[in-house]
């Protein structure tokens, strides 16, 4: 009896979560007149892919597509880059001021992006950066929180194995890449899941670093769009679609590695 | 938090520490610490330029703009509905789930997608279902022998709220469901052994051990609801009227739409401090009220 009703509401809240998304999937199926009807469709009479080909006539949705994939795709190689990097030296080094650069790298976990939206749009104003690939992209080079993931991976292993190394003629770089970095291959894994996905999900800054359509991301260019065809749903919800996959690709594939980041990142 | 183990290589190696560092220095002083310099020192300026110096004027008209008040007051009530919303759902998901069930996987994929969606999506779905005319909600509604709905015009702060909730409880549930996995089954074995109910159980044993997660999500909760801005610009425009004016959102408008970098630069401080303050209250708070077993 118990277990029945955990299965009902389970259940419950599991359709309510996943049918909204699948009636996006119908919506951008159906004909706009189904889109508009008084009394809404559930599926479509016959499916109409033809809608992503509209979607590709009315905006340049190429392009959103395009600057969505580099600018996350540039991003997340970075903080592939640095982060455990970074973590690397306050895991492993001592050195003047480490202390003062860890605390101030913490104080930047409390603060938001709202803090820096006004000032960084000034900033790219002045370096004529604003509606360009630097200007998508920079602000988010990296972020305290990789950082703090790949250093507490990084520290569990032995110090000796890098003292070895040295003792063996290696140098710095080498130890990093030989020895810390194939260490950090699941840390990594989750790092870079979650960049990609946050990133390619991110709608602020897009939208207030972007003047052009041709430069928007495809959040900010789906919402953009719906702003000014408010009545082409069936459109937009084909736009929704294709910003949709590829996460919920990624996160099919390999959601174990999505929860195991939240609870990392949560947990610390 | 830095460990208390000290890291045994020695000082000999600062310069590579330095080397492999210096992209982060560069980066998160140009991105993070200029920034934050800039948008103290314009929030004392004024004018279309941001260039005339007024010292704490922009504060003083944040103090006196019952525009202001009212964003603060529509973004705390919504941060502190989403909060108890994430808590008591996120929680009950996770008991539901924390159990030998058949397709546990399946659920948590289910429950978890909304969370890994652009909140583009999340928004703009929800505004095409509970559209009075269009929406597909109402005919479901009709369905099952209910009214039509309008909530977007009638209850929009809820709306918004629990559209938040749909998006953001997946969260949570990992959340919590990692936390109940962190509790010892010997605690529930002694208590059972002492004829304690599952309802007593849960209020005395795995409540009191949940705190650090329940803390965590709280804390979490309220910082991303303070500066939530998606909802207000993709499903309410802020409206009708300014029932859903989110604080960010206000600050966008009045920055971009108003281009009062001057003003809007103190809005931004102000809800930095208020975010800070939440912080620290809440993990004072969860401090005191830790419980040892």
């Amino acid at each position: 009896m118990r277990r029945a009703l955990t299965y009902a509401v389970l259940t419950v809240s599991a359709l309510i979560t996943v049918v909204p998304l699948l009636y996006m999937v119908s919506l951008a199926l159906q004909t706009e007149a189904e889109t508009l009807s008084a009394d809404p469709v559930l599926w479509p009479a016959s499916p109409q892919f033809g809608n992503f080909a509209e979607l590709f006539e009315r905006a340049p949705f190429g392009d959103f597509i395009v600057n969505s994939l580099i600018v996350a795709g540039v991003i997340t190689l970075s903080h592939l880059i640095f982060d455990p990097l970074v973590g690397y030296v306050f895991a492993k080094f001592r050195f003047p001021l480490r202390n003062t650069l860890f605390v101030l790298l913490l104080a930047t976990l409390m603060v938001p992006f709202f803090v820096r939206m006004i000032p960084l749009y000034v900033m790219m104003a002045g370096l004529g950066w604003l509606d360009s690939y630097q200007a998508l992209i920079t602000p988010f080079l990296m972020d305290a929180f990789g950082i703090f993931l790949m250093r507490q991976f990084i520290q569990p292993i032995p110090d000796d194995l890098i003292s070895a190394a040295r003792i063996d003629g290696a140098s710095e770089m080498a130890i990093y890449r030989k020895i810390i970095l194939p260490q950090t291959r699941p840390a990594l894994a989750v790092l870079g899941l979650f960049t990609f996905v946050f990133q390619w999900n991110e709608f602020l800054w897009p939208l207030i670093a972007t003047t052009t359509p041709e430069m928007r991301t495809i959040p900010v260019g789906l919402t953009l769009f719906n702003q000014e065809y408010f009545t082409l749903w069936h459109l937009t919800a084909a736009g929704s679609v294709i910003l949709f996959v590829p996460t919920a690709v990624l996160f099919l594939v390999s959601q174990r590695y999505f929860v195991k980041g939240i609870t990392l990142t949560g947990l610390r | 938090m830095l460990s208390h183990r000290k890291p045994t290589l020695s000082g000999r190696y600062a310069r590579t520490a330095y080397l492999f560092l210096a992209p982060a220095i560069l980066f998160f002083g140009v991105f993070f610490f200029l920034p934050i310099g800039n948008v103290l020192s314009t929030s004392t300026r004024t004018g279309p330029q941001a260039d005339r110096f007024t010292g704490l004027g922009n504060y003083a008209r944040a103090a006196a703009d019952p525009a202001v008040h009212h964003a603060f007051l529509v973004t705390l009530v919504f941060s502190l509905a989403v909060v108890a919303g994430s808590i008591v759902l996120g929680l009950a998901l996770a008991l539901a789930l924390n159990q030998p069930l058949r397709g546990r996987v399946a659920f948590r994929v289910a429950l978890l997608v909304p969370y890994l969606t652009s909140v583009a999506i999340v928004g703009l779905l929800w505004r095409n279902i509970l559209d009075p005319q269009l929406g597909v909600l109402n005919r479901v509604l009709g369905e099952l022998g209910l009214p039509p709905q309008e909530w977007l015009n009638t209850h929009p702060l809820a709306t918004i709220v629990a559209v938040t909730l749909w998006q953001g409880v997946g969260y949570t549930m990992v959340l919590f469901l990692a936390g109940l996995q962190g509790i010892p089954e010997v605690y529930h074995e002694a208590a059972r052994v002492d004829g304690a109910s599952g309802w007593l159980r849960f209020w005395r044993i795995t409540l009191p051990l949940l705190a650090p997660t329940t803390l965590f999500v709280s804390v979490m909760a309220v910082i991303s609801g303070l500066q939530a801005f998606g909802q207000a610009y993709i499903i309410t425009n802020g409206g009708p009227g300014d029932a859903t004016d989110l604080f960010v959102f206000h600050i966008f408008q009045v920055a971009f739409d108003s281009r009062d970098f001057g003003y809007s630069s103190a809005q931004s401080v102000l809800l930095l401090l208020v975010i800070v303050a939440f912080t620290v209250v809440q993990l004072r708070a969860g401090r005191r009220g830790e419980i040892q077993y």
